[in-house]
């Protein structure tokens, strides 16, 4: 069983819910350590002062909010703390949505809900009802000293808890200028791009994907502890295409064919 | 306008799309400077080398990876010796449906507009936002931006193409022993839906605020007019629900009664005769009659 990071409970109507939270996503990119390159040795951040360059205690670091050049707020660690309000322990859900209106640009990120003692029969009747409704639970979570908005939704078996992007930080489409052409598809364009699209047709199997640079970056750390040479290879570029008709046939027929 | 983060082309069958792609959400956070509590001032955050214990300029870094207790020292010349080779280009896969992909693997999401104003590009940007838009299918690619691969979807959204980057399928973790053993009872979830659909509402995210931020706004406002701050005490957990069934009942009895008008309570307490009604306060009335 894997192991949970943080516990709360579910509040919904009269019914509250204990569950534990645990990660559901790893970020599996290569990830490297600063090293000295001279002598490989691991860096270290330190804090100094600028001007006498005396090294900093973290104890003696406070937050400073800069309100006009060089004059700032002095924040304790408990005062930032202050902000995260009071309801630390809880994940109150006041309403429930119908979770596909939900635009995939407000999805941040994903865990998954495990139930705790007393709360086993309420999770199991939320998680069975999220699903057969096909609804998410809005609602708000604290969690280090930050508060999020998230959705919580029947996974497969499971409840998954997202965490969502704030309406302000999306940013507006009318905020992307965009030309227009002068003349715009035509209908046989339009009818052959949709039969490209019919063609290709699939649907989704993640397994289907590996990170090949990935592999390829660890392979290449391999060589290099053996001692091998490194070697290059160019990047392909591709060219614009000028007859958008004659390109969209062509795809189709390649696909066919 | 938005910094655009990455140059390239979409590539759509034979049809090459120039495109360039900025982030869709934006850093509205409050972000705060480390100061020196005695000096007040903000410290610098220098580089120092662990052995030697002096400090390291930044052309002088390299990246380390432990391999067998080893490091093996990586440098940037080594890592683009293996970088994909169609770097340039967006490589549309397949077209997958969209409600097919679950949000677990949405990872960062972005916009994608075309380069240039020349006709032939704003033609196909317009073309594939159209058919996009006509589908309910997303398509599946894979580019690489700085040093790193990503499998994305792109689809149209407001008239112009969104990107979101997927995670890899072994970045999602399996749930297996998370849930609790057993079905859950069909009484219960027939309540719970019930009360689902009472608290159902259309989804429009601008209703949720950010109050994080505004607390944090206002806790920065007083300090800076001289106030003190404290942190509310923390909360105690409630209870687990003892008794499941009554307590949907409760709410959803609840939930009717928050729907009536003070005349309607009014009248159902007559009805059930509850002493001392016509003084009682809507909140009141809501608790006599619950």
């Amino acid at each position: 069983m894997p192991r949970s990071i943080f516990n709360a409970t579910i509040c919904f109507g009269l019914v509250n819910v204990p569950i534990k939270l645990h990660t559901a996503t790893d970020n599996k990119t290569v990830s490297f350590r600063e090293v000295h390159e001279s002598d490989g040795a691991p860096l270290e951040h330190r804090r100094v002062d600028p001007e006498s360059g005396d090294e900093v205690d973290f104890g003696d670091i406070v937050k400073g909010y800069e309100i006009s050049e060089g004059e700032f707020v002095e924040l304790s660690k408990e005062e930032v703390k202050a902000a995260a309000g009071d309801r630390t322990k809880t994940i109150p859900i006041e309403e429930f949505v119908p979770a596909a209106d939900i635009d995939p640009i407000y999805w941040a990120k994903t865990y998954h809900l495990g139930p705790r003692e007393g709360g086993e029969d309420a999770y199991k009747a939320l998680q069975k009802a999220l699903e057969q409704t096909k609804r998410a639970g809005i609602g708000r979570m604290t969690f280090h000293d930050r508060e999020y908005l998230v959705a919580v939704r029947a996974l497969e078996g499971v409840l998954g808890l997202h965490t969502l992007h704030f309406a302000d930080e999306v940013v507006d489409a009318g905020e992307f200028d965009l030309s227009e052409p002068q003349r715009g598809p035509s209908q046989r364009e339009v009818k052959l791009a949709a039969s490209l699209i019919d063609t290709l047709s699939d649907d989704f199997t993640p397994e289907k994907y590996d990170d090949s640079y990935r592999e390829r970056v660890l392979k290449m750390i391999e060589a290099k502890a053996k001692g091998k040479q490194i070697v290059r290879s160019e990047p392909d570029e591709p060219a614009e295409e000028s007859d958008l008709f004659a390109a969209l046939q062509a795809s189709v027929k390649g696909v066919k064919g | 306008m938005a910094r655009s983060l990455w140059t390239g082309s979409l590539s759509f069958g034979l049809v090459n799309v120039p495109v360039q792609l900025s982030s869709a959400v934006r850093d509205v956070g409050i972000h705060f400077r480390q100061l020196h509590a005695k000096t007040h001032r903000p410290v610098d955050v220098k580089r120092f080398c662990s052995a030697e214990d002096v400090e390291v300029q930044y052309r002088d870094v390299a990246h380390g990876y432990e391999l067998d207790d080893n490091v093996v020292i990586v440098t940037d010349e080594d890592l683009e010796t293996v970088e994909p080779r169609k770097t340039r280009t967006i490589e549309i896969e397949a077209f997958v449906p969209l409600s097919g992909v679950d949000p677990a693997y949405f990872n960062h999401p972005y916009v994608l507009l075309p380069i240039g104003d020349s006709e032939g590009t704003l033609r196909a940007y317009q073309l594939l936002v159209e058919v996009m838009a006509t589908t309910d299918r997303a398509a599946l690619g894979r580019f690489v931006m700085r040093t790193k691969e990503y499998l994305v979807l792109v689809r149209a959204r407001e008239g112009r193409l969104s990107l979101v980057t997927l995670l890899w399928h072994d970045e999602v973790r399996e749930s297996t022993g998370i849930a609790p053993a057993g079905r859950a009872k069909k009484a219960a979830v027939e309540q719970t839906v019930a009360l689902i659909e009472e608290l159902s509402v259309d989804w429009d995210p601008s209703r949720y605020e950010d109050r994080h931020r505004e607390r944090l706004a206002s806790v920065i406002e007083r300090k800076r007019k001289g106030g003190t701050v404290k942190a509310p005490k923390p909360e105690r957990e409630p209870a687990a629900t003892p008794d499941l069934m009554a307590a949907l009942e409760q709410s959803l009895a609840k939930m009717k009664l928050e729907g009536l008008s003070k005349q309607e309570l009014l009248e159902r307490a007559a009805d059930e005769d509850v002493d001392g009604r016509s003084n009682m306060s809507r909140d009141e009335l809501m608790e006599a009659l619950s």
